[in-house]
């Protein structure tokens, strides 16, 4: 048994368990509903803050465009907890073969029986944040879409899957009204989600209810300090990134999917990241962080796929004399372009291969490093949080993300380095095939001699 | 033939599917061949005669196997070159293989 098979194992197992935990399959799938209506929010949030736009049409048209197309983002990316909640609650409820719309409505419902509301004041604060005073309005009761956002995203996570569980052990120990078979079966439905939903909803206002007794208040401030804010710094930190591309540059060694198993763990924390950034540039304010959602996909996986490979592939067609190298490349190139490289990963093939195993882990790893210091040192400025899909082209996707030029500048630096570090072993792999083709060139010249 | 593909999110595996529909057309074959994310896996086996799966997401195979076993689908996963070098023609060579084996 070789080295590799002794690893392989393992890496296997890990992939599979954590592919398979229902928990983080089901928060991919509801975070995959969130995701068409935050492209449109960070689509619009894009065009209302153009750089040099208002250059173009005057400060007053810019004003004006930007109050018209503030709601595109403020409800969707800012209140993107909600679809989160819909998402799980329905997911999970009909992995558990339970009425998945009540399992969404139910689990949408507990999470705001445990938001916070305010009722009777409206709180005014002036554009950094500060209490500036209290206004009374005329009995309004208000909830603050923080809550609903960034700031709730954990609590959502969390109560939308205890709520559809909930809903879904009451239903399936029967505890439900039967109706006589004559009803219609979505009036019977409502009747049959009566008793579970009533029942779930007890418990999450016990739970609101409790909370008030605590020092926190309320859930909301307690899972946010105790949970989310640690876990936030945690993932923002340049040692946890450096980590996290770690593992999905040693997964897609062994040809497993890298990102869709390490970034089952991170994608709330990145989330919640992005949100926040997003927030603060939509209200002008300082942008908080560097690593979010879009700056993983922008400055990591936007470079040409996982390993930052789109470099390697020009280099492979233009730069190699193996023909067979040449080959991949050309094969590689256009979907490179658009950051798929699953053709060069399994092609070339970069899995199990040792001659280019040192540049596929550590050039990425160098890339990120970069990126971030160079945002943390304020030579380039922060992901502004409008999320860009990661089959966005490089240069235009480093654009997007940080709404500067210096954005794709950084692209064309990081791709520079990878170059770099891969030409040596690239050169090597090149050699090798040159032998081995013109090995087999001979011998078939050889043959044909024979023949 | 019915053959359905899945990795994480149909988009590597669309470029194979390109590559087999030109294959099965050279071979004057009249195949229907998709690809989809594995969120839709689930719902898409039963309209398959085989599910191929890209070497990436090989950690769903043991699931989807016992699901395939259960509607009489054969599941197998893409030889990693095959897939990286989009193949058609061999992959679409493995698919008729499985079936016929289902078929024996």
């Amino acid at each position: 048994m070789s080295f590799y098979d002794k690893i392989e194992g393992p890496i296997m197992t890990l992939g599979e368990k954590i592919n398979n935990i229902s928990f983080f399959s089901i928060l991919r799938d509801s975070f995959m509903l969130a995701f068409p209506l935050t492209i449109f929010g960070s689509i619009m949030l894009i065009i209302s803050n153009f750089p040099y736009l208002g250059n173009l049409i005057g400060a007053d048209a810019l004003a004006t465009l930007q109050t018209m197309l503030t709601p595109a983002s403020l409800a969707t990316m800012n209140v993107m907890s909600i679809p989160v909640c819909l998402g799980i609650g329905y997911y999970y409820s009909k992995s558990k073969d339970c009425d998945p719309i009540f399992g969404a409505a139910i689990a949408l419902t507990a999470f705001l029986i445990v938001t916070p509301w305010v009722s009777g004041a409206v709180v005014a604060v002036d554009s950094d944040g500060a209490l500036t005073g209290t206004t009374l309005l005329k009995s309004a009761t208000v909830m603050t879409t923080d809550r609903l956002g960034a700031k709730g995203m954990f609590v959502a996570m969390f109560g939308s899957f205890l709520a559809a569980y909930l809903y879904c052990f009451f239903t399936q120990k029967h505890w439900t009204i039967k109706m006589p078979d004559q009803v219609p079966p979505a009036v019977a439905n409502s009747f049959a989600a009566l008793i579970p939903a009533f029942l779930t909803l007890c418990v999450f206002l016990l739970i609101s209810i409790v909370f008030t007794f605590t020092p926190w208040g309320n859930v909301h401030d307690f899972i946010y300090t105790i949970i989310q804010a640690p876990l936030m710094g945690l993932g923002e930190s340049l040692w946890a990134t450096i980590i996290a591309i770690f593992f999905v540059q040693l997964l897609w060694f062994f040809g497993l999917h890298g990102q869709i198993i390490v970034n089952s763990v991170l994608d709330p924390i990145w989330n919640a990241l992005m949100l926040e950034n997003q927030n603060a540039f939509l209200n002008h304010q300082t942008l908080p962080h560097i690593v979010t959602k879009p700056f993983m996909e922008t400055f990591t996986v936007g470079l040409g796929g996982s390993g930052a490979t789109l470099i390697v592939v020009i280099m492979l067609a233009f730069f190699m004399k193996s023909k067979l190298l040449k080959d991949v490349g050309r094969l590689a190139l256009p979907a490179g372009i658009f950051n798929v490289n699953e053709p060069v990963i399994f092609g070339l093939p970069i899995v199990l291969n040792p001659t280019i195993a040192i540049p596929w882990i550590v050039a990425p790893m160098l890339s990120v490093t970069i990126a971030y210091l160079a945002m943390a040192w304020g030579l380039v400025p922060y992901t502004t949080g409008v999320s860009v899909p990661w089959t966005v082209p490089v240069f235009l996707s480093g654009f997007l993300a940080t709404n500067s030029w210096k954005g794709a500048l950084l692209q064309l630096v990081q791709i520079g380095v990878v170059g770099v570090v891969w030409f040596p072993f690239l050169k090597a792999l090149d050699k090798q095939n040159c032998a081995e083709e013109a090995e087999a060139a001979a011998e078939e010249a050889a043959e044909a001699v024979e023949a | 033939m019915k053959i359905l593909l899945a990795c994480c999110s149909g988009m590597s595996t669309s470029l194979v599917v390109n590559k087999m529909k030109d294959a099965a057309k050279k071979d004057g074959r009249d195949d229907e061949i998709w690809a989809v994310g594995q969120g839709q896996v689930d719902a898409e086996l039963p309209k398959a005669d085989v599910l191929l799966i890209g070497p990436q997401m090989r950690m769903m195979k043991k699931k989807m196997e016992a699901k395939g076993k259960e509607l009489g689908i054969p599941v197998d996963i893409i030889p990693p070159v095959l897939y990286g070098r989009c193949d058609g023609q061999k992959i679409l060579d493995l698919a008729t293989k499985l079936v016929e084996d289902e078929k024996k």
